[in-house]
């Protein structure tokens, strides 16, 4: 159920900008497929900022609180991501798109990933790694013969 | 009479003049009482062997499916994780913005209402309440 006073016949706009006392940051304006992409390497990347940000939303959930942390998140994630298009734009590009074709499934475009991961880890030094995998098993984006492989041949 | 043979049956005269009727030469054929089952195919221990290897074939695959299936699950999730903080920071800057925005269209509309404190909580409390009425 929609909480009350929402009305679903009108978008959700405000014109209004922040006011003038909050510096400005541009947005990411990157869409669900590259983020994905990149996730990994935005949180390995950009971990401290990341952590702050996310202590001090445990101390205060009022948006107002975190709004510096906030900005130095997005800062983070930019750079990272303008980084990634320096390097590795081929790589990224094709792995972003395979994920927009499957459905998003990783599993389905373990090919270009592993062309991504080798130059991102050559040119930017970030490994992707899966926290919590158990002991002395593979990662899982690393297996040799996955059961789960592309949708389509 | 499946037991008679070629040769017909034999007669023998007896004294009052009737002809016994008497069992072929060399005696009926076996009357076949005995259950005819030949040995058809494999036996039934190898059919159970053969499924059940079928089948701990398969369970053992998805067994291996599942576990498989379970790192794809934290893969996704981990990716999901990595990506929060910079969405609920941009999140909480438009949040932030439409709720000054409110503010101060509060302020000016109930400017004539004395002792009206524009943007006071109606919760007794000092946590953040997320709005429950947005005006558009």
């Amino acid at each position: 159920m929609a909480a009350p006073g929402v009305f679903k016949d009108r978008t959700y706009s405000d014109p209004n900008p922040l006011p003038s006392s909050v510096p400005a940051v541009d947005e990411l304006g990157t869409t669900s497929a590259p983020l994905k992409s990149a996730s990994f390497f935005i949180g390995q990347y950009c971990k401290p900022v990341n952590d702050d940000f996310m202590l001090c939303k445990q101390e205060n959930q009022d948006p107002a609180h975190c709004l510096k942390e906030g900005r130095k998140v997005t800062r983070c994630a930019a750079e990272l991501i303008s980084k990634l298009r320096e390097n590795c734009l081929k790589e990224f590009d094709a792995h972003w798109q395979c994920l927009e074709n499957n459905n998003q499934y990783f599993h389905a475009c373990r090919k270009v990933e592993k062309e991504l991961n080798s130059c991102v880890f050559t040119k930017l030094n970030l490994t992707k790694s899966i926290p919590g995998t158990p002991e002395g098993m593979q990662q899982i984006h690393e297996k040799k013969n996955p059961l789960f492989g592309p949708l389509t041949k | 009479m499946s037991g008679q043979s070629s040769a017909g049956p034999t007669y023998t005269k007896a004294a009052h003049g009737f002809t016994q009727d008497m069992p072929p030469k060399g005696g009926y054929a076996n009357v076949p009482y005995k259950r005819n089952l030949p040995v058809r195919g494999v036996s039934g221990a190898v059919i159970m062997g053969t499924t059940a290897l079928i089948c701990s074939y398969g369970f053992y695959k998805m067994g291996q499916a599942n576990i498989e299936k379970r790192e794809l699950e934290r893969e996704k999730k981990w990716s999901r994780i990595w990506l929060l903080p910079l969405l609920q920071a941009e999140m909480d800057r438009d949040i932030y913005r439409r709720e000054q925005a409110a503010l101060a269209r509060e302020k000016i509309i109930m400017s004539d209402v004395p002792g009206w404190e524009a943007g006071k909580s109606v919760y007794n409390t000092q946590r953040y309440v997320p709005k429950q009425i947005v005006v558009m």
